[in-house]
Order: structure tokens, then C-alpha cells, then sequence
């Protein structure tokens, strides 16, 4: 996998107060709007994942995924990983998981262009 | 060496995309090693890319990077800007006062942090020029088009901006061509990179069969998909070989002659530099001594973009280029 293809953040799955914690990164050379960049679908064991009340978290900014298409001047800085939590979604301390993760990447300066982009991989709790 | 008064030489950040990425380096750590390894002293940064501040960068972050810029003797000349105007997918394009401002927010920054130029996009469309121009002047910046693949200098598309260039005749803007659209074969090592994941030899074969023949990219590419479609092959395997179709076209590399004159600044577009100097599909041997011969003394920075499907040692990619560049660049220029 080349760097610019990674999607499943190096800070992984963590538990938390508020729901799992997943970091992802942006699979592009640069920082885009996070309006351009859509969360597809997770699945956690094999399950796909409710992302209804699903909440984007990046640096000391947060919003419901629901609204990520709205984001127009939120940027996503293109070596940092957002995190997606996920309420509801308890996770044992240490646990192993297999996740899977899809993004889709729209660059706002190539209209038409959708780029699809998943990654698995098994996480440790953290 | 290059001529004290010929194109002068120096890279683009987005070459060690790779590097960045994976986190090796940081900022500073980066402008410091391309120093040391003497791949200056001209650098371009991609602000989306290198500033986590862009499009609207502090005072605070703006005084940083020029202490580094003074420790490192750099030489900051283009700051590559962007034209999102399609901030939502499947949307209308965001309104015409909308996208003017976005680029006055990265002008004004790229500004701030002290570059000479700004690399623009032709998502801009041409009849908002008469508003940025002015812009351009007044703070003292230039901003140049990239003519990437697949434009070139007989595009629509780069017709339209010339027709609007000679109507303005504003110094503040002009060309940055990018050699990527005037190509000789797709490079061997995108091929190579195909092949590593399992790519069919016959899906290859028709790919470089297609990319070879006359007709936009778009058109081809998707006579490309329409044959792997009906053949069946996987999907990694064909997006490994339409990449070929959006980065690199096969236009006449004589065309760049024809934009000399208002050409501000250059990305030396490369795959790979043999151990011979020789770029493995891009006709240096041809393109750069129009550039010489026709007067241009801006900055020709390396473009390595191989990280697109490779992870092979960006530093001495680049290092290559700019030994092949100068090789070129001192030979004699040609009779008339």
C-alpha cells in the first residue's frame, strides 16, 4: 500500500467516553475541505457499523458525519489523522478488532473525479 | 552549472510527497535536508500541502517559516495555490465572488510567507482573471496557470487563457507549463508499478497501445475501461493503468515553444532519471533548450511524481533530475 493510499490513521482504534475511536487519514497528496471527502462505510468483525449519530473529531473541531458534507472551510491537514467516534460502539481495553474503513476522495479542483479508497486491517484497543 | 542568467534550478516539496506523508520528516526537518543534499537553493511548497494554517496563515506561523527560510538560505519562489471550486460533490461549482476570494486568502498568505509566485489552476475559468490580475499586481505577486496534462499549448482550455492573457497583458500572470503533457511513452516504471500488483501483460499491452493513439485523455481512458470491462479484468489492475492517461498525454513536445514568452516558472515533470541522465518518458533532451534558447531565467524545480505509484528514493530522484537539467542547459544552444 503506498502512503497516499493509507486511510487507517496510526493512532487506531481506541475506547473512549464518548464511543470507539477510530483515527483515519486522508488519502490524498494534500489538505482538502472536509465537504469533499465522504466516510463510506466501517465495519467492525465483519459488521457494518451504524454511522447515523456518527461524530468527526479533528484538532479542537468537531461535527456530526451527517453534516461532514457541509465543512466547506474545515480542512483536513493532510499529515494529520481525523478520528471518527462511534456512540454506542463500547470497546473492551486490549481487545483485537478487524476494521475495515472506506473513503471516498473527491478533489474539489477535478469535478467528476471520485476516488474510492479501503483499507482493513486488525487494531489493538488503545 | 546553470548559466548566471538561464533557468535556474530547484524543487518542489511535492516530490518527497512520500516522505511527508509517512511523517519522516517534519516541516523544518525538510527544508533542512534539501538544503544539505544541495537540491536547492529555489524550493515550491504546496500550501494545501506543507501549511496547516493555508489558506489563511498567522503572523506568528508566517515569522517561523522565514527563520527557517534565512537558516536554510532557501530561496522560497512558488507557492502552488488551488481551485476548489467544487467544494460539493455532485453540486452546482461555488459562485464566481466565492472562488476570487479563495484565491485572494492563498495569495495573500503565499505573500506573506515570502514567495515570488503563485501556482494557480484552470479551474480558475479565464473570465475571472480581469479580477485576480489586479489583485496580483497590487500586492506584488504573479500567478501562473500549470498547463498540465492533458492541456498543452494548443488546448482549448489554454486558448482561452491566451486569448484573456493578450486582452490583459497583465505582467502579474502567466504560463507554468508542466512537461507531464507532452510525454514520449508512459514511464517503464508506472508499468513496472502495474505489474507488482499482479496487472495482466495484455491489459498493459492495450494500455500503452491506447495511450499512444491521437484523441483527449478522457476519451481514451475510457475506451480503456470500456475493453477491461468487457474483458473482465480487476478493477486495482485497471486503475493502475488509467493513472497513466490523467498524470501524462502525448503532445508534441515542440508545442512549449509556443508559450516561452509569457512562461513565469516551470515543473520539471519526472518519473525516473536512469543512470545514464536520461528521464525514462519525458523528452528532455528536446523541451529544455527551447526554454534555454528562447530567453527563459526563471526556475525550473523538479517535479518527481513516481511517489504516485512508487516509493523509490525521492532525494536521488531529484538529484538526477537537476544533473540531467544542467547537462542540457549547458550544451550549446541550438543554430537558428
Amino acid at each position: 500500500m503506498l502512503p497516499v493510499e493509507r486511510i487507517i490513521g496510526e493512532e487506531g482504534l481506541s475506547a473512549t467516553p464518548r464511543g470507539a475511536r477510530l483515527a483515519m487519514r486522508l488519502p490524498w497528496y494534500r489538505s482538502l475541505p472536509f465537504s469533499t471527502v465522504e466516510v463510506a462505510g466501517v465495519t467492525l468483525d465483519g459488521a457494518p457499523v451504524d454511522l447515523a449519530d456518527a461524530v468527526v473529531e479533528f484538532d479542537d473541531i468537531s461535527f456530526p458525519l451527517a453534516k461532514m458534507g457541509e465543512q466547506t472551510n474545515a480542512f483536513w491537514f493532510v499529515r494529520d489523522s481525523a478520528f471518527l467516534v462511534l456512540p454506542g460502539v463500547n470497546l473492551a481495553a486490549d481487545s483485537e478488532h478487524d476494521v475495515s474503513l472506506l473513503l471516498h476522495v473527491n478533489p474539489p479542483y477535478i469535478p467528476g473525479m471520485k476516488r474510492v479508497n479501503p483499507q482493513t486491517a486488525t487494531l489493538r484497543v488503545n | 552549472m546553470t548559466a548566471a542568467n538561464g533557468p535556474q534550478m530547484g524543487v518542489t516539496l511535492y516530490s518527497f510527497t512520500n516522505e511527508w506523508l509517512t511523517r519522516q520528516f517534519e516541516l523544518d526537518t525538510l527544508l533542512r535536508e534539501v538544503a544539505k543534499r544541495d537540491l536547492g537553493p529555489n524550493i515550491e511548497i504546496i500550501g494545501f500541502q506543507s501549511f496547516k494554517e493555508f489558506p489563511d496563515v498567522s503572523d506568528d506561523f508566517a515569522a517561523y517559516f522565514k527563520d527557517l527560510i534565512a537558516e536554510t538560505g532557501l530561496n522560497p519562489v512558488s507557492c502552488a495555490i488551488n481551485s476548489d471550486r467544487f467544494m460539493k460533490p455532485g453540486q452546482q461549482p461555488i459562485d464566481d465572488a466565492d472562488l476570487v476570494e479563495y484565491h485572494k486568502r492563498q495569495l495573500r498568505s503565499a505573500k506573506k510567507l515570502g514567495f515570488k509566485l503563485a501556482r494557480g489552476q484552470f479551474a480558475l475559468p479565464a473570465h475571472l482573471l480581469p479580477e485576480l490580475a489586479p489583485f496580483c499586481e497590487d500586492i506584488g505577486m504573479q500567478m501562473g496557470v500549470e498547463v498540465h496534462a492533458p492541456m498543452w499549448a494548443r488546448h482549448p482550455a489554454v486558448l482561452e487563457y491566451r486569448e484573456m492573457y493578450e486582452k490583459l497583458n497583465s505582467p502579474a500572470l502567466g504560463w507554468i507549463p508542466d512537461f507531464g503533457g507532452t510525454a514520449r511513452a508512459i514511464p517503464p516504471s508506472l508499468l513496472d508499478a502495474a505489474r507488482a500488483i499482479g496487472t495482466p501483460e495484455a491489459l498493459i499491452e492495450i494500455t500503452k497501445e491506447i495511450w499512444a493513439e491521437d484523441g483527449p485523455s478522457y476519451v481514451k481512458a475510457g475506451k480503456l475501461r470500456e475493453i477491461a470491462a468487457a474483458k473482465g479484468y480487476e478493477q486495482a489492475h485497471l486503475q493502475a493503468c488509467t493513472l497513466s492517461f490523467f498524470i501524462l498525454s502525448n503532445n508534441d513536445p515542440k508545442s512549449w515553444a509556443e508559450m516561452v514568452d509569457r512562461t513565469i516558472h516551470i515543473h520539471g515533470k519526472f518519473y525516473g532519471v536512469s543512470d545514464e541522465g536520461v528521464e525514462e518518458a519525458i523528452p528532455y533532451e528536446e523541451i529544455l533548450p527551447l526554454f534555454r534558447d528562447g530567453g527563459f531565467t526563471g526556475t525550473i524545480v523538479s517535479e518527481w511524481e513516481g511517489h504516485a505509484y512508487c516509493t523509490a528514493d525521492a532525494f536521488e530522484q531529484v538529484r538526477r533530475h537537476q544533473a540531467m537539467c544542467r547537462r542540457i542547459l549547458a550544451e550549446a544552444p541550438v543554430a537558428a
